[in-house]
C-alpha cells in the first residue's frame, strides 16, 4: 500500500510534468478561445493541481479512476475491455518463451561450448536483437500474405470463436515469446551450469547416485529459483502491454491503450494504466516470493 | 493415464494443423458483424475516440459518423460544391442576412422519431451554447429559429457567402434528435438519420447496420465493420487475403506497384489537404521577406513531394488544390539556388544560417519532407536542425512561439476563407507566424462577404498572390487521397475531402 501511494504521487506528478495540453490536442488546430475554456472547465483541468490530485486520489481509493478525456468512457471500463486480450497474449507468450528457453537452456548447460551450446547462444542473440516490429511484419507477410494460413491480426474472445482466437494469437505470441524466450534461455543456461558445478551436486555424484536423479533432484531444483524470478519479471513486462506487437497485429491490449493515452495526454487513462502496471508488478513479486518458499525449504524457515 | 493426458495435446496439435490447412483460401473473417451476411469489412488506421459529432475532432470518428448522421447540406462528391441533404432548398434575403432552409419531409431518425426543424435548432444551439469544437463555424450567426416544422431560419450578423460550407462541410455539423444530449450518452451512442446505425464499438472494431428506413433508400449492404489496423503493411495484407474489402491505410511506398496489381483496386485523387512550412517572424532573420523568399526559392517542392509521398502528392505553391473552383495556378518560385543565395546576401545574412525545423511523428511524412528540405537548404548555406516531437509537445511549442520554423498541414478545408483567413490575417487565431499585410487583411475581409462566386474567386486569387509572394506560408503540396478495395466492389466513390460513404456500395 505504501508503495502504491508513492507510485500514485509520482505518476500524477510525472504525467502532469510532461509538456503538452490535452485540451489543445482534443480541439485540433481550429477553435475559439471560448471553446477552449469550456472544454478545459469540463475536464476539470482548470482546477489547481493539488485539488486535481486529491480529487483523483479520493475517487481512486473507492475504485473510481475517473473518465477519459478522449472518449468519455470510464477508465475502469477501458482497462477492463482490454484486460482479456493482454492476459491472453502475456500468458501465451510466456508459454512460448518457456517452451523455447527451458529445453534450449538445459541442453546448452549440459554440453557447454559444444555445437548445441553455440547454436543456442547465436539463436538467443538473434532473438534479442531482431526488432519485434520487423519479425512481426515478416510473419504477417509470409503467413497471412503469401501462404494465407493465418489472419493478419485482430482479436476475438475465446468464448466467441475458439479457432479464430487461436489463429489470431499464434503470431503475436510467437514474436513476443521468442524475444522473452531468448532472454530466459540465457538465465536457464547459466543457472543450470552453476548448479551443476556446485558442491552438493558433486557430493551426490560422488555418492554414486544415477546421473538422471542428480540432475533433476539436485541441479534442476536449484536452478529453478533464478528461472522463476526472471520469468516473473518477463511476465510483468508482458502484462503491461507490448506496444509494438499490439500495434502491428491490431491486438487491443493495454499497451495500445497506454500509448494512445500518452499521445492524447489523456491523464486519467494514463494514471489508471500506470497504477495498474504497478499493481501487476507488486502481485507478481508476491507470487514469485510465494513460489520461492515452495521451491526452497530454507526460505520457509 | 499417460495416453489420456496426451489426448488433449494431440487434439490441440490437430487444431493447429487444421487451422494451417487452409492454404491460399481466404481466411474466415470471424468476429463482430451484426445483422445480415453482406457486411463490408473496412480496415481503418485508428480507433474513433468518441461518437459525439459535435465534440470529436478525430478523423477516425468522422469515418464512422459520415455513415450515421446527416447534415443540412453536403459536399457533392465530384466538385465538393454544396448540395441538398436534410435541407431540400434554401433562399437568402435581399440583404443576405437571412437564410431560409426548407427541410426534407419523411425523414426519420434511427429510433423511428420524425425529423423536423426542432432538431436542427436544437443541434445548432447545442454547438453554439456549449461552445463545442465547431462553435467558430457559427461566428456570424445571430440566431437559429424554426418557422413551422419544415422550415429553419438562420439570421446572420453579416453576409456569409460560405454559410453552406460552414454548416455542411463535414459531419461535425450533424443533426441530432432534439434532447439527445440529455437522453443518450452521445460519446458512445448515436441516433442519426444516416444510412447506417451505430450498432456497437469496442477496442477492435466498430459495427454499423443498415437503416432500412433511410430517406435515401436502404443501403445495398447489410452493414459495415470498421476494423482498426494501424500498421499499413498489415492492412494491405488483410485486403489482399480477403479479410477486409476496403482500406485507406496503404503503405505509401507501395502505391506505385499496386497500381498495376489486379489483386486490389487502388484509386487516388488529389485531396483538399494543404501542407506547408511556416517561419516564425518573431525570430530574426525570418522576419525578413528576402530571407523567406530565398528559402522559398531554395525548396524544390516536386522533390519534397516525391520523397515524402512517393509521388502521391501534387506540388502547389498556393493552398487550394487544382480540382477546386477556387484553385489559383500562381507559382512564382521555380527552384533556383543561385537566386536564393543572392537574396540571402542582399538581406545581409551571414551563412551558414541555422534554422530549427519542428516536425511531428504524428504525421510521419513531414519528417521525411523535413529531411529533403534540409538537404535543399544546405545548398544555399542554411543548416536545418530538424526536431521531431510528439504532437502534444509540438502544439505546445507552436502555441508558445518556441520555434524557428515548422511543417504541418491544413486538413479538410473546402472554402477559400477556411484556407486563408485565420492563417494570414493580422492577429488571426491561427496566424502563429505573425504575418501582417493590410492589403491582405482588406482582401480577406472582402472575400468573406462577397456573394458572387466569380468575384469572390478573383479576390482570393489576389490575396493568395500576396501571401505567396511574402511567403507568409511556404506552401508545399496537396497529397493524394489513396484508397484501395477488393476487385469487383462497386458503388464506392473516392472523394477529395476524404469523407468515406458506404451507402451505395455493393460487395463483389
Amino acid at each position: 500500500m505504501v508503495v502504491l501511494a508513492g507510485v500514485s504521487v509520482i505518476v500524477f506528478a510525472l504525467v502532469h510534468l510532461v509538456p503538452g495540453d490535452p485540451v489543445r490536442l482534443a480541439l485540433g488546430t481550429r477553435f475559439s478561445q471560448e471553446t477552449y475554456d469550456a472544454l478545459r472547465e469540463r475536464s476539470g483541468l482548470d482546477q489547481p493541481l493539488l485539488a486535481q490530485f486529491s480529487g483523483w486520489l479520493g475517487r481512486a481509493l473507492s475504485g473510481d479512476l475517473g473518465v477519459s478525456f478522449r472518449s468519455g468512457d470510464t477508465v475502469t471500463s477501458l482497462i477492463a475491455e482490454r484486460l482479456p486480450a493482454t492476459l491472453t497474449l502475456a500468458f501465451a507468450s510466456i508459454l512460448v518463451a518457456l517452451l523455447i528457453a527451458v529445453p534450449l537452456g538445459i541442453l546448452s548447460a549440459l554440453r557447454p561450448r559444444s555445437v548445441v551450446d553455440r547454436i543456442a547462444t547465436v539463436l538467443s542473440q538473434i532473438g534479442i536483437s531482431v526488432p519485434e516490429f520487423w519479425m512481426a511484419i515478416v510473419l504477417i507477410l509470409v503467413f497471412s500474405g503469401t501462404l494465407g494460413w493465418l489472419p493478419s491480426g485482430g482479436y476475438v474472445p475465446l468464448s466467441e470463436d475458439p479457432l479464430g482466437w487461436l489463429e489470431r494469437l499464434v503470431m503475436p505470441a510467437v514474436v513476443t515469446g521468442v524475444v522473452s524466450g531468448s532472454v530466459i534461455t540465457r538465465f536457464v543456461r547459466s543457472s543450470v551450469l552453476e548448479a551443476l558445478g556446485s558442491d552438493h551436486v558433486r557430493t551426490a555424484q560422488a555418492k554414486g547416485l544415477p546421473g538422471r536423479q542428480v540432475f533433476t533432484w539436485h541441479a534442476l531444483r536449484n536452478a529453478l529459483l533464478p528461472l522463476v524470478t526472471v520469468t516473473g519479471v518477463q511476465l510483468a513486462y508482458l502484462l503491461s502491454g507490448v506496444v509494438v506487437v499490439e500495434i502491428v497485429f491490431s491486438w487491443p491490449g493495454l499497451g495500445q491503450l497506454a500509448l494512445q493515452a500518452v499521445q492524447a495526454r489523456d491523464y486519467p487513462v494514463l494514471q489508471g494504466a500506470i497504477l495498474l502496471f504497478a499493481v501487476v508488478f507488486l502481485l507478481i513479486n508476491l507470487v514469485v516470493d510465494l513460489l520461492y518458499t515452495a521451491i526452497d525449504p530454507r526460505i520457509r524457515r | 493415464m499417460r495416453t489420456n493426458r496426451l489426448l488433449p495435446l494431440l487434439a490441440a496439435g490437430a487444431l493447429v494443423l487444421g487451422a494451417c490447412g487452409g492454404g491460399g483460401e481466404s481466411v474466415d473473417t470471424g468476429g463482430g458483424g451484426g445483422g445480415g451476411d453482406d457486411v463490408l469489412a473496412a480496415a481503418v488506421s485508428a480507433q474513433p475516440d468518441q461518437f459525439d459529432p459535435h465534440s470529436t475532432n478525430a478523423y477516425a470518428s468522422f469515418q464512422v459518423l459520415e455513415n450515421v448522421y446527416d447534415t443540412l447540406v453536403v459536399p457533392n462528391p465530384e466538385d465538393l460544391t454544396m448540395e441538398p441533404s436534410l435541407a431540400t432548398e434554401w433562399a437568402t434575403s435581399e440583404d443576405d442576412l437571412t437564410w431560409t432552409f426548407t427541410l426534407r419531409e419523411g425523414v426519420t431518425f434511427h429510433d423511428g422519431s420524425e425529423f423536423d426543424s426542432a432538431d436542427v435548432v436544437y443541434s445548432y444551439n447545442r454547438i453554439i451554447d456549449e461552445d463545442l469544437s465547431n462553435a467558430y463555424r457559427f461566428a456570424n450567426v445571430e440566431s437559429v429559429a424554426a418557422d413551422g416544422p419544415q422550415t429553419v431560419v438562420i439570421t446572420l450578423t453579416q453576409p456569409t457567402p460560405n454559410l453552406l460550407e460552414r454548416i455542411g462541410a463535414f459531419k461535425g455539423m450533424s443533426i441530432i434528435p432534439e434532447g439527445a444530449a440529455d437522453e443518450l450518452d452521445l460519446t458512445t451512442e448515436a441516433i442519426g438519420t444516416g444510412p447506417f446505425r451505430l450498432e456497437s464499438s469496442d477496442a477492435s472494431s466498430t459495427v454499423l447496420t443498415a437503416y432500412e428506413d433511410y430517406w435515401g433508400g436502404a443501403p445495398s449492404i447489410d452493414g459495415v465493420e470498421f476494423r482498426y489496423i494501424t500498421e499499413p503493411a498489415a492492412a494491405l495484407t488483410a485486403l489482399q487475403n480477403g479479410e477486409v474489402q476496403w482500406t485507406d491505410n496503404i503503405p505509401p511506398q507501395q502505391i506505385e506497384s499496386l497500381q498495376g496489381d489486379d489483386t486490389v483496386e487502388l484509386q487516388t485523387t488529389p485531396s483538399v489537404d494543404s501542407w506547408y512550412m511556416s517561419m516564425n517572424y518573431a525570430r530574426p532573420p525570418f522576419d525578413n521577406r528576402d530571407v523567406r523568399r530565398a528559402i522559398s526559392f531554395a525548396v524544390d517542392r516536386e522533390a519534397v513531394a516525391e520523397a515524402a509521398w512517393f509521388g502521391a502528392a501534387q506540388p502547389n505553391q498556393t493552398a487550394i488544390p487544382q480540382d477546386s473552383f477556387f484553385h489559383s495556378d500562381y507559382a512564382p518560385f521555380s527552384p533556383d539556388p543561385d537566386q536564393a543565395r543572392q537574396l540571402l546576401q542582399q538581406a545581409g545574412v551571414q551563412t551558414p544560417l541555422t534554422m530549427g525545423l519542428m516536425v511531428t511523428d504524428e504525421y510521419p511524412e513531414t519528417v521525411t519532407a523535413a529531411q529533403v528540405v534540409a538537404g535543399q537548404l544546405e545548398q544555399v548555406g542554411i543548416t536545418v536542425e530538424i526536431e521531431t516531437l510528439d504532437f502534444a509537445t509540438w502544439l505546445d511549442r507552436q502555441g508558445k512561439g518556441d520555434y524557428d520554423a515548422f511543417l504541418l498541414g491544413w486538413l479538410g478545408n473546402l472554402d477559400p476563407a477556411a484556407y486563408y483567413e485565420e492563417q494570414h490575417k493580422t492577429g488571426g487565431s491561427n496566424n502563429y507566424q505573425g504575418y501582417s499585410n493590410p492589403q491582405v487583411d482588406q482582401l480577406l475581409a472582402a472575400g468573406a462577404a462577397e456573394t458572387d462566386p466569380d468575384a469572390r474567386k478573383a479576390i482570393y486569387d489576389q490575396a493568395a498572390q500576396l501571401i505567396v509572394d511574402d511567403v507568409s506560408y511556404l506552401y508545399l503540396y496537396n497529397p493524394d487521397v489513396v484508397q484501395a478495395w477488393a476487385p469487383g466492389l462497386s458503388g464506392y466513390q473516392i472523394r477529395a475531402d476524404k469523407a468515406i460513404n458506404f451507402e451505395t456500395v455493393e460487395l463483389p
